[in-house]
């Protein structure tokens, strides 16, 4: 376990060339990579959330922790995969319409992916017609939303009541976050929750997957 | 009755002024369906009509306007693209020259805009043609910004944790051309430029972008350079940091050494105004503090005239220019920003 703790280690510290080697020498070694992912990757995660909720960490050592942990999962990916394992979740996740600044949804990405989730990573100034073709056609099950601005949070309450349009709001849980976005602003929409940061949405998506 | 600069000078040297200062920070479009709505013909007649105390910018004129690699690019070698979010459009950044950067010596080698490009004739007419009752403000800069856009955003703040050197390296580039610039803009100013525009974002919504000691490594050392050199000439350094960026102030304060906190988001964490007051009202004069998140682009006239009253209560027996945290949005009802300048108007007299 000593050498597992690396890659908990090399995650936390932000050591993406650690977190590698470490995770090709568990797998060479025979570790099964589902428990990599549940008793390091995870954990590591949960501790960056823990420590960035606590203003012990901040972005530049969330995205270097992120990092560290896509170092990882790259190579454990294909294996899960290939062994049917299935996801904690299947989020969608994108800036919406007219609103490029995508660092806090990237960060929410990472996290959610750090948790487990499967990521479909939109991008920014994504449409709701997107968003409603990754529920349709990838299986999404969550439904993440992310704007900066004043003027384009109007985008998510355009998003939400497109996927009510396109029959598809049975399917999904709908989270929304951002600078400007509040808990009120998620009510007055109809989204299903409201995160204020990439930790907590961690925690958000597991909850509305469990509902 | 004084003069806008007046005030605004009343309020810097320590002094009452006649009524508490305010200031205007809105969009393009804004400010063109102001000026469409009151039939302004400029600026200067919209502050007349809404009592606004505003700055007037002086910025020197580049005699080359583009990188010498990229036409399309700004000095910095930026290219920006519209993006139209339907009530208004952003220039927004389309290329990062930086991100494939791996070493020192690359930064070295990148071309960095050369200060001596400017029309300095040019500018010592456009100083000597600004108007007398208005406080100028010559020079602005915000370093980290402009290294997140020709890094990348995510590249860059990484390399405040992984590549010092590059970091460092770049920001000195940035530095030392603003430094040149500004020393002789101000020397040419001969004492007119009122307050210059030194930046950055330390704060995000919820608590500081970036650590501590980061931003006392890489950062505050050559702010207080930047100040220092305006102090030398008599002009008084308006900083701004977005977000909730309370853990920096005492640092602002005593290594920085700025004289003008804006925007006063005070709806952040760490931010909220009666303990600024309390922590720092003997040391600076507060900037903004009409939150623009919220009660500026959706609050009702009711909202928008408490706040300003809240304001005006809060931050009494301290110094406050108000003002909208950050620029009014298209979103903002032009009936709430008359509100704003209204009520501190009729209520502002010190």
């Amino acid at each position: 376990m000593e050498d597992l703790k690396k890659l908990y280690d090399a995650i936390l510290t932000g050591n993406f060339k650690i977190a590698r080697e470490t995770t090709q020498q568990a797998l060479a070694a025979g570790i099964d990579p589902q428990a990599l992912v549940q008793q390091q990757m995870i954990p590591a995660m949960d501790e960056v959330g823990r420590r960035y909720e606590a203003n012990e960490y901040f972005v530049p050592e969330l995205l270097i922790s992120a990092r560290a942990m896509k170092a990882s999962l790259e190579l454990i990916r294909p294996l899960l995969a290939a062994k049917g394992a299935e996801p904690a979740g299947r989020v969608a996740i994108g800036t919406v319409k007219g609103d490029l600044h995508d660092i806090g949804k990237n960060l929410v990405a990472a996290m959610l992916e750090g948790a487990g989730f499967e990521v479909i990573d939109l991008g920014v100034d994504v449409s709701p017609e997107k968003f409603i073709t990754a529920v349709n056609e990838r299986h999404a099950t969550l439904v993440a939303m992310s704007a900066l601005l004043t003027t384009t949070m109007n985008s998510m309450k355009t998003t939400v009541e497109a996927i009510k349009a396109a029959g598809v709001r049975q399917k999904v849980k709908i989270m929304i976050g951002g600078a400007p976005v509040t808990q009120k602003y998620a009510d007055e929409i109809g989204a299903d929750g409201y995160s204020n940061n990439a930790n907590a949405a961690v925690a958000l998506a597991r909850k509305l997957v469990a509902a | 009755m004084m003069t806008s600069r007046e005030r605004w000078l009343a309020m810097l040297s320590g002094e009452r002024p006649d009524r508490i200062p305010t200031d205007y920070w809105a969009t393009d479009e804004v400010t063109a369906r102001l000026l469409q709505e009151f039939r302004c013909a400029d600026k200067e007649a919209l502050y007349t009509r809404l009592n606004i105390d505003g700055v007037y910018d002086v910025k020197p004129v580049r005699t080359c306007d583009h990188h010498p690699d990229d036409p399309q690019a700004d000095i910095w070698g930026l290219r920006r693209k519209a993006i139209n979010y339907g009530a208004g459009s952003y220039d927004e950044f389309d290329n990062h020259p930086l991100e494939q950067i791996e070493s020192v010596e690359q930064i070295h080698a990148y071309r960095w805009p050369r200060p001596e490009d400017h029309d300095f004739g040019r500018f010592t007419h456009d100083m000597a043609a600004a108007p007398r009752h208005r406080v100028v403000r010559v020079g602005d800069y915000e370093p980290f910004l402009l290294y997140c856009a020709l890094r990348g955003m995510e590249l860059a703040m990484m390399d405040l944790k992984i590549e010092p050197e590059i970091v460092d390296a770049a920001l000195e580039h940035i530095f030392q051309y603003h430094y040149s610039l500004n020393a002789r803009l101000f020397e040419m100013a001969h004492g007119r430029a009122d307050i210059t525009y030194v930046a950055e974002d330390l704060g995000g919504q919820t608590s500081l972008l970036f650590g501590l000691p980061e931003i006392r490594k890489y950062l505050l050392p050559r702010q207080k350079k930047m100040a220092d050199l305006a102090r030398s000439f008599g002009v008084h350094v308006f900083y701004h940091t977005d977000g909730a960026a309370r853990e920096i102030i005492p640092d602002l304060l005593s290594v920085t050494g700025i004289e003008i906190l804006n925007p006063i988001q005070w709806r952040c964490p760490g931010m909220e105004r009666e303990g600024l007051v309390r922590d720092f009202g003997g040391r600076v004069i507060f900037h903004g503090a009409v939150d623009n998140q919220f009660t500026l682009p959706f609050g009702t006239v009711q909202d928008v005239r408490n706040e300003v009253l809240d304001n005006i209560r809060i931050f009494s027996g301290s110094r406050w220019i108000c003002a909208p945290c950050h620029n009014l949005q298209p979103v903002t009802p032009t009936a709430n920003i008359v509100t704003l300048y209204e009520t501190i108007h009729e209520n502002g007299i010190l």
